[in-house]
């Protein structure tokens, strides 16, 4: 059978989302709701309103790319039609709100998946497969790093600069890293955080935060996270264990760099590409996953509860920035 | 004239860069090494061409201009005293300063009142890397400074080293001191809290191996430091040393060992890093040499130096068995 999509939300992630659901055998979109028709008109058929959508373009699928804020919202009515429910990252802002929407998707019976894309990304997907294997023996220190500018939404009203919307990047961005660090290395038990978010003379322009955590394993995390790198991005890890260590650098492993001359003839600056197979592409594959466990009466491979675990890490971080305290996690 | 300098223990194995630093400096002869290793004593007398002692009292009463200290972390205070009422100028103590802020404060108390330089050997200050660095953060290019990632990480060492009874700490109390006092100069700041996660699950051993401090600072800066013995035996190199400086305007990275040549042995199986990076050994002796010679050496960390960082360390030991950050405590 073929996957009917329905998009929620034509931004950034919608827009990506769009492209991979519309390359892949077995799926289309049948509708977009997005505020912005021309955006929505972009990524497939629009709709004006969710009743019309649901009514019209009969999805099983309802993919919800929204800012976090109406995540809840449409997690719920979608639940409440009966649909297959695929929904980003950060679940919400809450945990009341994590909570209402696991209510919600297991009295409707529903399979539900969250992008927690790093999982797909290749590099953090090989780095868990050698972890598994024993090759660092037992994990003892982990540092990842995803240091990038302040999101630029190109002139649109950016509620990632709203603390209150978006959470910063400890939620926004290193909720990534804290997903990718309970799924390889189990629960966190005590979180220490600082960050740049409540200052309100930087946020807005900057964020920047250093993590430190602890799991129940007795491994020790810290996590780096930056929207003060301007332009660029760059990711790091490393797996330090009494056996062996495991080292990445984004950095370092680009296959291409291309340093061209400007149009007036001045220094170009080099840009690096570190290119994959289109079915390769973590997008690609996290959306893929949900499929195949759709085809296969599998269970979601990425959680509601998986992602409420990692926001729950994320509002731990922000908590302590905010008091100054370490926070534990039962 | 010719400064006559001494060392005090091989211990530490820093002091054999120092005795050749003191041995190629045109201004300076090596007087004489003492150690409470008879055998090592006379092996490092005869490789730097020198006399051995077995008694410090001999040792100092030869007319020392200087002396460097780099015996166990437990016996600098003993050392540097003995020294400093024996009448030497100067005194290059090698770090952490003291394994008790009492003993730090004690051993710079005891100096000044003699008169006596006391110097701390914090040699990362002299890495051009960080020179630069430096000069760029004081010259605005970040803009303001609002956190610094810091790094030092290294192989386990054995010995002494991992004997609290001699070392007085592992990997936190060995590391710390170096980043803390990176982070002093590029701040000019004193820190007022300090929170660490340590655990010693690399090597089972009796002191930590695993230090994560997060360090706050007077005027907001926040830090962090990973000063684990995280680097396995077949690392390409002994470890590393990094700073991330985030500002208003920008970041700079620093790594003041990345100055290598890769090179793979098929003969001994190994694919390791050598350094051509500029030694900085060199530049710290030559300014303690200035000290001892009575000039200034502004760039020299003295013993007050080596005591703030030695008291962020030892507050990091707090915090670890707290859970929670524990402020520094000041003027003690």
């Amino acid at each position: 059978m073929t996957y009917r999509v329905a998009l929620i939300g034509a931004g950034t992630m919608g827009g990506v989302h769009a492209r991979h659901w519309n390359a892949m055998p077995g799926a289309e979109i049948v509708g977009v709701l997005d505020p912005r028709a021309d955006a929505a008109r972009a990524a497939g058929p629009a709709f004006a309103d969710w009743d019309t959508l649901i009514s019209q373009s009969k999805p099983d699928i309802v993919d919800i790319c929204t800012p976090t804020p109406f995540h809840r919202e449409y997690v719920e009515k979608a639940a409440a039609a009966g649909k297959a429910i695929f929904v980003e990252k950060p679940l919400s802002r809450s945990i009341e709100d994590c909570d209402a929407m696991l209510a919600a998707v297991e009295a409707a019976g529903v399979p539900a998946m969250s992008g927690h894309v790093l999982r797909y990304f290749p590099e953090f997907a090989a780095a868990k497969r050698a972890v598994d294997a024993g090759k660092v023996g037992k994990p003892i220190t982990i540092r990842t790093a995803r240091m990038a500018g302040f999101p630029d939404l190109g002139g649109r009203p950016n509620w990632y600069a709203d603390p209150a919307q978006s959470g910063g990047l400890v939620l926004d961005m290193i909720l990534h890293d804290f997903d990718w660090l309970r799924w390889t290395f189990g629960p966190v038990t005590r979180v220490f955080a600082k960050g740049l978010y409540g200052q309100e003379e930087y946020f807005g322009d900057l964020d920047y935060a250093l993590v430190t955590l602890r799991f129940a394993s007795g491994a020790v995390g810290h996590v780096t996270g930056s929207w003060a790198h301007p332009g660029g991005f760059r990711t790091t890890l490393e797996i330090a264990g009494d056996a062996g260590l495991i080292e990445h650098d984004s950095d370092r492993s680009a296959p291409l760099s291309a340093m061209l001359k400007t149009k007036g003839g001045a220094g170009g600056v080099a840009v690096p590409e570190s290119p994959m197979a289109p079915t390769e592409d973590p997008y690609y594959q996290e959306l893929a996953a949900f499929v195949h466990a759709l085809q296969n009466n599998l269970p979601p491979p990425v959680t509601l509860q998986d992602a409420r675990e990692a926001t729950r890490i994320a509002l731990a971080a922000l908590e302590s920035i905010e008091t100054g305290k370490s926070v534990t996690l039962s | 004239m010719t400064l006559k300098i001494a060392i005090f223990s091989f211990a530490h194995m820093h002091a054999q860069s120092y005795a050749a630093a003191i041995a190629a400096n045109s201004g300076a002869t090596l007087a004489g090494v003492w150690d409470a290793d008879a055998a090592r004593g006379q092996a490092m007398a005869d490789l730097y061409k020198t006399t051995f002692y077995a008694s410090e009292r001999e040792l100092l009463a030869q007319g020392l201009d200087g002396a460097v200290v780099a015996s166990e972390n437990v016996h600098h205070r003993r050392l540097v005293e003995m020294a400093a009422e024996a009448g030497v100028k100067a005194i290059l103590c090698e770090k952490p300063l003291a394994t008790t802020v009492a003993n730090a404060r004690a051993m710079v108390d005891y100096c000044a009142a003699r008169n006596v330089k006391l110097a701390t050997a914090f040699p990362c200050r002299y890495s051009p890397a960080f020179q630069s660095l430096l000069q760029k953060v004081q010259g605005g290019a970040v803009g303001k400074v609002l956190a610094i990632r810091g790094a030092n990480r290294g192989k386990a060492p054995g010995g002494w080293f991992v004997d609290k009874a001699l070392s007085g700490g592992g990997a936190v109390l060995d590391h710390t001191v170096h980043a803390a006092d990176l982070n002093w100069l590029l701040l000019g700041q004193n820190a007022t809290e300090v929170y660490a996660e340590t655990g010693s699950e690399f090597q089972h051993a009796a002191c930590e191996d695993t230090g994560f401090l997060t360090i706050n600072y007077d005027g907001g800066v926040f830090a962090t430091l990973d000063t684990s013995w995280s680097r396995p035996k077949n690392y390409p190199t002994w470890g590393d040393v990094t700073i991330q400086v985030v500002g208003t305007e920008g970041v700079i990275d620093a790594d003041l060992f990345a100055q290598n040549l890769v090179c793979y042995d098929d003969t001994a199986g190994t694919a390791s890093w050598s350094n051509w990076g500029s030694g900085t050994d060199t530049e710290m002796i030559a300014d303690f040499l200035r000290l001892t010679a009575g000039q200034d050496a502004p760039r020299l960390a003295t013993g007050e130096d080596g005591l703030r960082a030695v008291q962020i360390a030892l507050t990091a030991y707090e915090s670890a068995a707290l859970g929670q950050p524990v402020p520094v405590a000041s003027g003690n």
